[in-house]
């Protein structure tokens, strides 16, 4: 198992250090205005040069990708251009207000997608033809519609819910509780049906098993065969969805942050890469690659406990 | 059924916020809470994030009112764009214009207890002009600043500058603490002689800017709130939602979202302040040729429907105009918003006159988000014969490459400032927004009595009006109107001339 985790975590820090320096050198080609996005439409040309200096923009890329790797490799990771604040603060302000409303809804997809999906697989029938028709239409609704439909409903007309945050990151508030309400379930209802289809079809594969039909002829209880065997079976089909779909939704929840006005990294990597802020972007881009990466192998953990045949492959 | 989804997800969420919340946490002192000052709390709207606290670094705009709740100005601009004394008491040009005397405050202290007097604001104005930042233009004339006295300093100019004092209201007169000037701290928490000082722990940036009234704030008439709150929202939608649900008490919208506030009851102020329109750079003809010829820059004009451009594409909202000076300028001459009306039959005239009975072909880059103006400016010049390629610009270059000259024409929305900002920013040989440098020896004598003419400056300005609009030298479409929105329940505000948005001293609460 050791030598398993030891394996993982070094291909994520391949993929890591392979990540960067390729969005190192791309962002180079976006970066080329950045002295003149800094100073503005009347700065002359000496004061470009001047920023330009102080940025190290006149100095060799490599060297540059160099310095900036030598120091990140220590954890600092800058200052960011345009902000002026240091990269890892703007992070640890951002990430979690992300980080809370991919992983709370996440969760609600998880549970309810499960129950959703052995429904749908057991009782088949009409929840079963629901559950095949949302699907499709789940998926078709994008995320966007579904979350100013709910503002337009919630928060202007009943005014239930604040239109756009009120969040103050790291206090536990209800006010924080009331901006993620919204945004939770948009995300929920679009990611909802189809992640429970999926689980239908594993927990159906599973159902047609031979070793079901042994268990029934045996006279243990549906519901011990249910969620004792064949979920756990259909677990590991589960888990590969609900994690593509958390990797999916870091890039993804950036309209619903633009929507809400939430602080959170969307926001920041859409502002930081149109603008060429080098030291912000790479920033984004290293949190949610360790994220990605550490889903991964929680993943892969999980699976490996529930499926003992993972781990000996 | 056995399960009820709904109550689960909703009791499943809750729970699961409560728990990531606590371990989320990192920042943010329980010191947030009621400070004890008294007074009404007012929630701003705002267009765009603040980069640094630095004042030397201030890009005021749509930025004003954030800087203006930490620092104070050297001067007051009022609502009607009248300057008033604030830090400094008096000033006074020397005879020739290139020396200005400042009298300044001798009872004003920051909030780090830092005293305000000669040698601070030379500090400032020494640090601003360092400190290369994006409004470092404007103080481009300063040579040196002297401190005559305590409270007094002299500063001297390479040449004269009519718009100085109105600059010294800007971000060159914004004066923070000389002990914090130059550090890394002022440029995420400012520290300044405001109304209000900055509260960090309910303040993201980016989201959120919390000010709390400065109790020793010297002009109790300027601080008429215990709390500012800047909410960042720079997507408009999210921006009307906030106005609209009660999140915000006030914020500037847009024709596509008011009708949102309109019916929701919010208090509109329209006021113009940007002209859009096109700018026929290419005015010797390097790129284009055909410019070259005051004709065909005239067709041009005369081709655009002005009126019902503004109807269709800013729903009305602005005043249709062939001028580039605004209205409360002293620039202005009412009789050139009809300077070139509608007439397509007089621009093919004019373009066969220059040799192009056929018409010709003119490449426009086209800024995201300006798709459907560029249509019609399209569709209008084909109406005379003039083919427009439209080719996509991306937003991180467009501006750098019209400073560039890589394009002979270009649309563009432009402050419309003072008179000698208006020329030095689209007309000097200078001036960002004459590119190819285009001049004329008339022309640069007027523009030199504008430079040298005092108090009659902004009079002197009208012959360069009307120079560059008998020449062409733009085809305006409208000035836009400012669409700014309050809460009448919670706020009263006086609008500000040629301002995106109001200066925060102009918001007082509803009685």
């Amino acid at each position: 198992m050791l030598t398993f985790i030891l394996k993982r975590l070094l291909a994520g820090v391949t993929v890591l250090i392979a990540i960067s320096v390729a969005t190192f050198f791309l962002l180079y080609f976006s970066s080329s205005n950045i002295a003149r996005n800094i100073l503005g439409e009347f700065a002359t040309q000496d004061q470009i040069v001047a920023k330009e200096h102080e940025l190290g923009l006149d100095q060799p890329l490599f060297s540059r990708f160099l310095q900036w790797a030598g120091r990140a490799v220590t954890g600092d990771l800058g200052t960011a251009w345009i902000t002026n604040q240091p990269v890892a603060q703007s992070l640890a302000l951002r990430l979690p207000v992300t980080l809370t409303l991919v992983i709370v809804s996440i969760i609600g997809i998880a549970i309810i997608a499960t129950l959703i999906g052995i429904a749908a697989a057991v009782q088949r029938g009409w929840i079963d033809r629901v559950v095949q028709v949302a699907a499709v239409i789940g998926e078709a609704i994008p995320e966007f519609v579904l979350a100013i439909a709910l503002v337009t409903i919630f928060a202007i007309q009943l005014g239930w819910f604040p239109a756009t945050s009120s969040i103050q990151p790291g206090l536990l508030d209800a006010a924080w509780i009331a901006s993620l309400t919204l945004p939770v379930i948009a995300i929920v209802l679009n990611g909802l049906t189809s992640s429970a289809q999926q689980i239908r079809s594993a927990v159906i594969a599973q159902l047609e098993k031979d070793y079901v039909r042994t268990l029934r002829s045996r006279g243990i209880p549906e519901p011990v065969i249910l969620f004792k065997h064949v979920l756990r079976s259909a677990a590991p089909a589960g888990l590969t969805v609900l994690s593509l779909r958390f990797i999916g939704m870091l890039g993804g929840v950036v309209i619903i942050e633009q929507i809400f006005a939430l602080p959170g990294m969307g926001a920041l990597a859409v502002q930081s890469t149109t603008l060429g802020d080098t030291p912000l972007v790479m920033g984004v881009v290293l949190y949610t690659v360790i994220i990605v990466i550490i889903v991964n192998l929680l993943v892969d953990l999980a699976n490996g406990w529930l499926n003992p045949k993972v781990r000996v492959s | 059924m056995k399960f009820r989804p709904l109550v689960a997800s909703v009791t499943l969420v809750t729970a699961a916020t409560l728990i990531l919340s606590g371990c989320a946490g990192q920042s943010g002192n329980a010191n947030s809470g009621g400070s004890g000052a008294a007074g009404a709390t007012l929630t701003l709207g705002s267009v765009s994030n603040i980069t640094s606290f630095d004042p030397a670094q201030a890009h005021l705009g749509h930025q004003m009112p954030i800087y203006q709740a930490a620092y104070d100005t050297l001067i007051l601009r009022e609502p009607d764009g009248t300057l008033s004394p604030m830090l400094a008491t008096e000033w006074k040009y020397n005879a020739d214009n290139t020396v200005l005397t400042v009298d300044l405050r001798d009872d004003v202290t920051f909030s780090d207890g830092a005293k305000f007097d000669a040698e601070a604001a030379k500090a400032n104005l020494d640090h601003f002009l360092e400190a290369n930042g994006p409004d470092a233009n404007q103080a481009k004339s300063v040579e040196s600043v002297a401190v005559v006295d305590e409270d007094t300093i002299d500063i001297t100019l390479s040449a004269a500058d009519p718009a100085m004092t109105y600059y010294l209201s800007q971000a060159p007169g914004l004066m923070g603490s000389p002990k914090a000037l130059g550090s890394d701290g002022i440029k995420t928490a400012p520290i300044g002689s405001g109304p209000y000082v900055l509260d960090p722990a309910s303040s993201v940036n980016g989201s959120q800017f919390t000010f709390t009234k400065n109790d020793k704030y010297w002009n109790k008439d300027l601080q008429k709130y215990g709390k500012v709150v800047f909410k960042i929202l720079t997507d408009t939608t999210a921006r009307a939602n906030a106005a609209v649900s009660g999140q915000v008490d006030a914020v500037l919208l847009d024709p596509t979202t008011t009708q949102q506030a309109d019916k929701a009851g919010l208090k509109k102020t329209a006021y113009p302040v940007d002209w859009q329109g096109l700018l026929l750079f290419d005015r010797g003809g390097a790129v284009a040729p055909e410019l070259e010829d005051v004709r065909v820059r005239q067709a041009i004009n005369y081709a655009l429907d002005r009126k019902t451009m503004l109807e269709e594409l800013q729903h009305g909202e602005g005043e249709a105009t062939a001028q580039v000076f605004g209205k409360t300028t002293d620039a202005y001459i009412p009789a050139l918003d009809d300077a070139y009306p509608y007439d397509p039959a007089k621009a093919k005239q004019l373009l066969a006159d220059a040799g192009y009975p056929d018409g010709f072909t003119i490449s426009l880059p086209m800024l995201p988000g300006t798709e459907s103006i560029l249509a019609m400016v399209k569709q209008q010049l084909a109406d005379v014969g003039i083919t427009v390629d439209l080719a996509t610009s991306p937003q991180a270059t467009y501006v750098s490459d019209i400073i560039a000259g890589k394009f002979p024409v270009a649309w563009f929305s432009i402050f419309q400032g003072e008179p000698w900002v208006a020329i030095r920013q689209m007309i000097t040989t200078d001036a960002a927004y004459n590119p190819f440098k285009t001049t004329d020896p008339g022309l640069q004598a007027d523009i030199d009595a504008v430079q040298t003419g005092g108090e009659e400056s902004g009079k002197l300005a009208q012959k360069v009006n009307q120079y560059v609009t008998d020449e062409a030298w733009f085809a305006p479409f409208y000035r836009v109107n400012q669409l700014y929105y309050t809460n009448p329940k919670k706020v009263t505000v006086v609008p500000q001339v040629q301002q995106a948005v109001p200066n925060l001293y102009n918001y007082t609460p509803a009685s």
